[in-house]
């Protein structure tokens, strides 16, 4: 069914002699006014002007003719589709409910909060009011619970360890006289199941704690969220308040002062040719992890929460959150290295807001499948195009990668993990990488570098305003990275975000972004300078402001 | 745009469609986002004014897509006369039937379809009159492509549209699969009110949404007419029964499932039941339109003091106020359309960390993400208050809304702002910076209602226009006091109109190309909509001035006339078109190097007569204005400056000759100046190929400051443009210094055209032996051509500096000179060697020194040295000291200095 229609429009007048007759094909419906292309007839075919009125009137009549008879076939047409059966009006019906019912406020169903959205309102109003001190008081108490746990279980292992070694150490020596080989495997094996027992244990053990605290967290919640509802003005609300918040000592001095400095250098920049949007930069060098896990702070001889927490508890909720982005291999676990690290650290203390680690990557593999499912469709759909953006990936094998299936992780994939638990970050990306990021050739085509671009595209579809980056691709510093690799990295990673940043806010509200750059900590100090000398040169920094004496 | 009157201003929003992820258009273009196409068609409706209709005045973008129209309410609609259980007589249901159509048949005239047509829209005003609103939905989401939602309730759906299913978008042209709906549908729709308007309730009340369609569906199968259909409802029968036979008629006119069959709106207006109403209806009066070649005032009639009382003369002047301009200071007083919306709870969505994907792959789909229910679409309205503007301006009196123009007694005052008792204030804020001046409700309000006033009379008040222009320009009424300043006037339309824009061309691929970088940040410019736009008004420029060729950088030049007048092409096309001979004339030349050359020579000349340090820095590192500076004339640096930028730039520049742009420049060098000393050639390279952050207000005034200290001749170009024929006298005289050089009467001490190669190798610019005159008041202060009296800083002083020998100076010299022969002025290390009339040149730096010798190259190299010695405002009478021979002005200098 077309939208618009070729027709031919004739025209004759007569002048003295002669009659002329005028021939056009024209589109309708007229996209331009009748009147604008009546100049053109004339125009084209040296028509005389004293003709021009009356063409117009003509083609507007001739145009609007067309016009409601393309509408009116068109209309029948479906009509008569539906009479005939050609399409069935049941079917019809069926397609047309969901339209509304999903789509249009009046016929939806009206949205419930989740538990969790519920919980997630309350502890955002409570944060921005008197109660915050409070309650981040309490999260800390909690977690210097799971600290407890954690510590126990680390000696009971760590025991259990011991008396392994020992005993093994003591089968081998005896091995021959009064053991034989067997019961060494045996003893080996009975060891390994032991030590399962015991984690296993530990494991429960600190699962339950979690899920204890988070319950007993989210009730005294809406419990003191009720209470400042309640008309009496907060009675027992502020004495649990106060009663709390009385038992601060003042800081010692000594204590105020910051425990590492971390190097780092901040810039403020613009980005855009002629509509300039600012942002920030940050390059600091440091462990990532450190971005997560909360040091130990004490005032006054008490362990108390970072002031850091305090900015990442109030904005969890709000249009300013904080992400990072940590390089993990193909797998969906956390048994090995970063991951590994970095799932103790979640573990550490009790998140109140969202699941566990665990189950978030449970809910992630549930995703798999259709992701897989797109990935597919889009490989037939283009094959071109998928080896342009799949070659670098190491894909020696493609058929037995599509049997594996599904569950597989590709390089440049990422997934997200939400946490309230952490240091500064609320979300974090887990870019699938691959071991050729260690040679120094990369382009600005590699999986892991679109893998950003497309992170950054959902910093700001989802008002993540402050992104972390490894700058180097890399966790920790190693022997190829000379400094010639180093710089040649961070050229690229520089210039790449530099070119997501301005492709990313082109359509979008003028809003300021921070990209933190991070860099391993193992960097020389002068390597860390000459990175920062580069900023300038490859980002454009905001007006200098100049003092002038007079 | 209708006057207020007693209309509210409604807020609506709703959600456009996302596009999938990384989609790119036929042009290998990223998609334009739907929101921002949405923008751009909605500009096409607030041209629609009738009085049947709710007008439409703004839309915003906000974040993810959430779009926010505002537009013209009424607190009560039809559906509450519905309410009331009992239906409308037959003569008040034709009379209102009558008002629906109306709008409708205006609508259809304009090529819109309402599509959306059901009894919560169809509003009533105080008067009892109705206004149809929401009309502009269907059109302005590209007839639904662009949103997810459904348009148009199922009840009042016409049976084509159930027919063609649920719209689809096709997946590479983003537009609907479906056909269009045409303006039949509407019809359908008033069918069924009209219905319901003698039912007193709806239709199919009471039923399910999938009972509904399927109701609808039985009718359209059915071989009954579909008023007999429904006539099986006894209830319905029953009611019909009483009513007229023509009523019925019309009734089965519009329910009519065949489209073919159904009338139109204008059948159905034609139809006898509506004969009185016809007959009663008042002619829609066209809107006032200032370019035009028909007489403006043929229908004026002045309404007589007895009818003016007799309608109810109001104390509410602001009512009387387009609603445009209301709104433009409503949102100038304070209001806060989020806070609005807030307090509403319409914006309320869920915090985005719940929203967050779980999974992404490379190609850049995301999985697990949640939807955000609030993108359902609401269809809320939310009055807006106009409380607090009425509170700021409450002291305002009524004679503020009706300033006079023709009092002689203000006409000639010194200051130039409307007389109004809180005049004093306005003086005070005429002060302030201008970004200041353009938020404070109180004097926008006395600027705008002037300025309005004025416009009515343009071309007449063009001066007094032009005078006010000097002051500031509001922005709401930009579009037009450029147009005026730009001296365009007549029948704009007709020309735009007689202009073959459709025709492919030669040079339609470059202007494909440039569009989608031209100012795309701007969210209206980005539109498709405006890339159409963009593109006619470029094709006609190009056509109408076969001389010209379309270089790069026109596109630039027409982006502030397409974004100040988006809706009237024609205007855009007019300023353009009088813009670019003023300022860019013979810069489109094919072989345009001569010109170009010219000005850039010129250009570097006047950074050495007004910063020689900076002048001879960049000469020394070789950064030469051909380097940078070519984009910025071409454009006039609309290439360099976002829009917000340009507009103030260009309200200054605009008034200015066009030599002023040379000016700009040089403001914009001294802002950098700091860093370009520091720099080396590198350094300034990469400085101007991401042009550092500007103040734009501080440049303006740098640069009229530069041009009032700049003599009038040392800006002259041969290229410029020639004299005007017609000696305008439209524009106040109002000093010697905005005129430009060329409109002025040439004579034998008159510039001349100067070899371009002769112009390079010079450092400084030479001016003409009338400008010394003028100048040095060698004439007399009598004769002086400026006719404002002069302020002390309005004129450069100058110092006339001989460098003949002595001998010669001592048989004739200009009067006031001092003289330092050529030959003995300079140590052997290039120093000036010190005596008296070296201290007097030290003494008196800040003035203009003309150094004037004979016929052969002292004078020049003697300025070239002073250049390099840093002396500041250093130029050459052109032609040397011969030219006086001729007048009497010559005189023997007093003995001994």
């Amino acid at each position: 069914m077309p939208h618009s229609i070729e027709k031919d429009f004739t025209y004759s007048f007569d002048t003295k002699t002669t009659t002329s007759s005028l021939k056009v094909p024209l589109t309708v419906p007229l996209h331009i006014s009748a009147k604008e292309f009546v100049s053109r007839l004339v125009h084209l075919h040296n028509l005389p002007c004293f003709v021009q009125q009356d063409l117009e009137d003509k083609l507007e009549e001739f145009v609007a003719k067309e016009t409601i008879q393309l509408h009116d076939k068109n209309a029948d047409d479906a009509i008569q589709k539906v009479k005939t059966g050609e399409i069935d009006s049941d079917d019809l019906i069926r397609q047309w409910l969901p339209v509304y019912s999903q789509e249009l406020k009046s016929y939806a169903k009206p949205y419930q909060l989740s538990k969790d959205e519920k919980f997630a309102e309350v502890y955002h109003n409570l944060i921005h009011s008197p109660a915050l001190e409070t309650l981040l008081n309490l999260e800390h108490e909690y977690s210097l619970g799971v600290d407890k746990l954690t510590r126990e279980r680390d000696r009971d292992l760590q025991h259990l360890q011991d008396k392994q070694r020992a005993d093994m150490d003591e089968a081998l020596q005896n091995v021959g006289s009064i053991y034989k080989d067997e019961d060494i495997n045996l003893l080996a094996q009975k060891q390994f199941e032991n030590t399962q027992i015991v984690e296993g244990k530990w494991s429960s053990e600190l699962r339950a704690l979690h899920e204890q605290q988070k319950n007993e967290y989210r009730e005294w919640v809406f419990q003191v969220h009720e209470d400042s509802k309640g008309k009496a003005p907060l009675p027992a609300y502020v004495q649990r308040l106060r009663s709390l918040s009385s038992t601060l000592p003042d800081a010692g001095v000594d204590e105020r002062q910051a425990h590492v400095t971390r190097l780092e250098e901040s810039f403020t920049i613009h980005l855009g040719a002629q509509m300039k949007t600012t942002h920030n930069l940050r390059l600091l060098c440091t462990d990532i992890l450190d971005l997560c896990r909360h040091k130990p702070h004490t005032v006054g001889g008490m362990v108390i929460p970072q002031p850091q927490r305090l900015q990442t508890a109030m904005s969890l909720y709000s249009n300013n959150l904080c992400g990072l982005i940590l390089l993990a291999d193909n797998r969906l676990n956390s048994y090995t290295g970063i991951k590994q690290k970095f799932a103790q650290i979640c573990d550490s203390s009790t998140d109140f807001h969202f699941p566990t680690l665990d189950s978030q990557l449970q809910t992630i593999e549930q995703q798999l499948p259709k992701a897989a499912e797109v990935k597919a469709k889009k490989k037939g759909g283009n094959d071109d195009m998928d080896q342009l953006s799949l070659h670098s990936t190491s894909s020696s094998s493609s058929e037995e990668k599509e049997k594996s299936g599904d569950k597989k992780l590709h390089s440049g994939d990422f997934y997200l993990t939400k946490h309230s638990n952490l240091s500064e970050v609320h979300v974090v990306f887990h870019v699938v990488s691959d071991d050729n990021l260690r040679t120094s050739d990369i382009t600005s085509r590699h999986p892991v570098i679109l893998s950003i671009r497309n992170i950054i595209k959902l910093c700001f579809r989802y008002d993540i305003n402050t992104l972390t980056v490894p700058l180097l691709l890399t966790h920790e510093m190693s022997e190829e990275m000379t400094i010639s690799w180093c710089m040649k990295r961070a050229e690229l990673m520089f210039k790449c975000v530099k070119g997501f940043m301005i492709e990313m806010a082109t359509y979008s509200s003028q809003e300021s972004k921070t990209i933190q750059f991070l860099v391993p900590r193992g960097l020389s100090e002068e390597l860390f300078h000459q990175i920062s000398n580069m900023i300038p040169t490859i980002f454009r920094l905001s007006n200098p402001l100049v003092v002038k004496s007079n | 745009m209708p006057a207020l009157g007693s209309a509210e201003f409604g807020v609506r929003t709703f959600y456009a469609a996302s596009h999938p992820n990384d989609k790119c258009g036929p042009n290998g273009l990223p998609l334009t986002p739907n929101s921002v196409k949405i923008l751009g068609r909605f500009q096409y409706l607030t041209t629609l004014s009738h009085p049947r209709l709710c007008q439409y005045l703004d839309i915003s973008k906000t974040k993810h897509e959430c779009m926010i129209v505002i537009s013209e309410h009424h607190k009560s609609s039809v559906k509450e006369k519905l309410n009331s259980g009992q239906g409308l007589s037959e003569n008040a249901a034709v009379s209102l039937g009558f008002q629906i159509l109306e709008g409708l048949t205006f609508l259809h005239e304009k090529n819109v379809v309402h599509r959306n047509l059901s009894m919560d829209n169809i509003l009533i005003e105080k008067q009892g009159n109705i206004k149809l609103s929401e009309y502009g939905l269907y059109y302005m989401t590209d007839y639904g492509a662009d949103v997810s939602f459904p348009i148009g309730l199922p009840h009042y759906m016409a049976p084509e549209v159930l027919c063609s299913g649920p719209l689809k978008v096709d997946e590479d042209s983003g537009q609907c699969i479906q056909p269009i709906s045409g303006p039949k549908v509407d019809v359908w729709s008033f069918g069924i009110i009209l219905l319901e308007l003698l039912l007193g309730r709806e239709v199919w009340s009471g039923l399910s949404l999938q009972e509904t369609f399927v109701k609808l569906m039985l009718l359209i199968k059915s071989d009954m007419s579909p008023l007999d259909y429904l006539c099986q409802d006894a209830s319905l029968s029953e009611k019909l029964k009483g009513t007229s036979k023509e009523l019925k008629d019309l009734l089965r006119l519009c329910l009519t499932v065949s489209s073919s069959k159904r009338a139109t709106s204008e059948e159905v207006k034609q139809h006898p039941i509506f004969r009185s109403s016809r007959e009663n209806a008042v002619a829609h009066k066209r809107e006032f339109d200032i370019f035009t070649a028909e007489v403006r005032s043929a229908d004026l009639e002045l309404p007589t003091y007895e009818e003016t009382i007799a309608n109810d003369f109001s104390d509410d002047h602001l009512s009387q106020r387009s609603m445009q301009e209301v709104y433009y200071l409503w949102r100038l007083a304070g209001g806060d359309l989020d806070g609005a919306l807030r307090k509403a709870g319409m914006s309320k969505t869920r915090p985005p960390i719940h929203l967050l994907p779980c999974y992404g792959i490379l190609d850049g789909d995301v999985f697990g993400q949640d939807r955000d229910n609030a993108e359902l679409l609401n269809n809320t309205v939310i009055t807006l208050s106009q409380e607090q503007l009425r509170f700021r301006l409450r002291e305002i009196p009524a004679t503020a809304y009706y300033p006079l123009l023709e009092d002689e007694s203000k006409y000639l005052s010194e200051n130039q702002l409307p007389a109004s008792p809180s005049y004093g204030d306005l003086a005070n804020s005429a002060t302030l910076p201008l970004v200041i001046r353009e938020k404070d409700v109180d004097y926008q309000f006395h600027r705008i209602i002037l300025f309005e006033r004025l416009l009515n009379a343009y071309p007449f008040k063009r001066p007094y226009i032009w005078r006010e222009a000097r002051v500031d320009i509001p922005p709401l009424v930009r579009a037009h006091v450029w147009a005026a300043i730009l001296e365009v006037e007549g029948d704009l339309e007709g020309w735009y109109t007689s202009i073959d824009k459709e025709t492919p061309t030669a040079t339609d691929r470059q202007i494909e190309v440039d569009i989608p970088r031209c100012h795309q940040y701007h969210e209206l410019l980005s539109s498709p909509t405006a890339h159409a736009k963009f593109k006619r008004v470029l094709k006609a420029w190009v056509l109408s001035n076969p001389q010209y060729v379309y270089w790069q950088g026109l596109d630039s030049l027409c982006a502030p006339f397409l974004a100040l007048s988006f809706n009237s092409e024609a205007l855009a096309f007019a300023c353009l078109s009088a813009f670019i001979p003023k300022y860019l004339h013979k810069f489109f030349l094919r072989d345009n190097s001569a010109v170009i050359q010219e000005y850039l020579a010129v250009f570097s000349h006047l950074i050495s007569f007004h910063d020689p340090e900076l002048g001879n820095h960049l000469d020394g590192i070789g950064f030469i204005p051909d380097l940078y500076a070519i984009p910025w004339f071409l454009t006039m640096y609309a290439h360099v400056f976002p829009l917000h930028k340009i507009v103030h730039l260009w309200d200054t520049l605009l008034l200015g000759n066009s030599s002023f742009p040379l000016c700009i420049g040089v403001a914009i060098l001294q802002q950098l100046r700091d860093r370009l000393l520091s720099f080396g050639f590198n350094e300034c390279i990469l400085l101007f190929s991401d042009m550092p952050e500007i103040d734009i207000e501080r440049c303006v005034q740098d640069s009229i400051r530069i041009f009032c200290s700049t003599p009038k001749s040392a800006t002259y170009r041969q290229h410029a443009r020639p004299l005007k024929p017609k000696n305008s006298t439209d524009r106040p005289n109002v000093s010697y210094y905005s005129r430009d050089y060329h409109d002025q009467p040439q004579t034998d001490l008159s510039m001349e055209p100067i070899p371009l190669e002769e112009l390079k190798s010079e450092k400084y610019p030479r001016i003409s032996a009338e400008d010394l005159i003028e100048l040095g008041e060698l004439a007399g202060s009598a004769n002086s051509r400026s006719p404002t009296k002069k302020r002390q800083n309005s004129k450069p002083m100058i110092l006339i500096l001989d460098v003949r020998h002595h001998e010669e100076y001592k048989r004739g010299t200009l009067q006031g000179s001092i003289n330092i022969p050529f030959q003995t002025a300079f140590s052997p290390e290039g120093e000036l060697n010190p005596c008296p009339a070296v201290q007097i040149l030290n003494s008196r730096r800040n003035q203009v020194i003309v150094v004037v010798g004979n016929r052969g190259r002292f004078a020049a190299n003697f300025a070239n040295e002073l250049v390099r010695l840093g002396y500041s405002r250093v130029c050459v009478l052109h032609k040397g000291i011969d030219i006086f021979r001729t007048t009497n002005l010559l005189i023997i200098p007093p003995a001994d200095i």
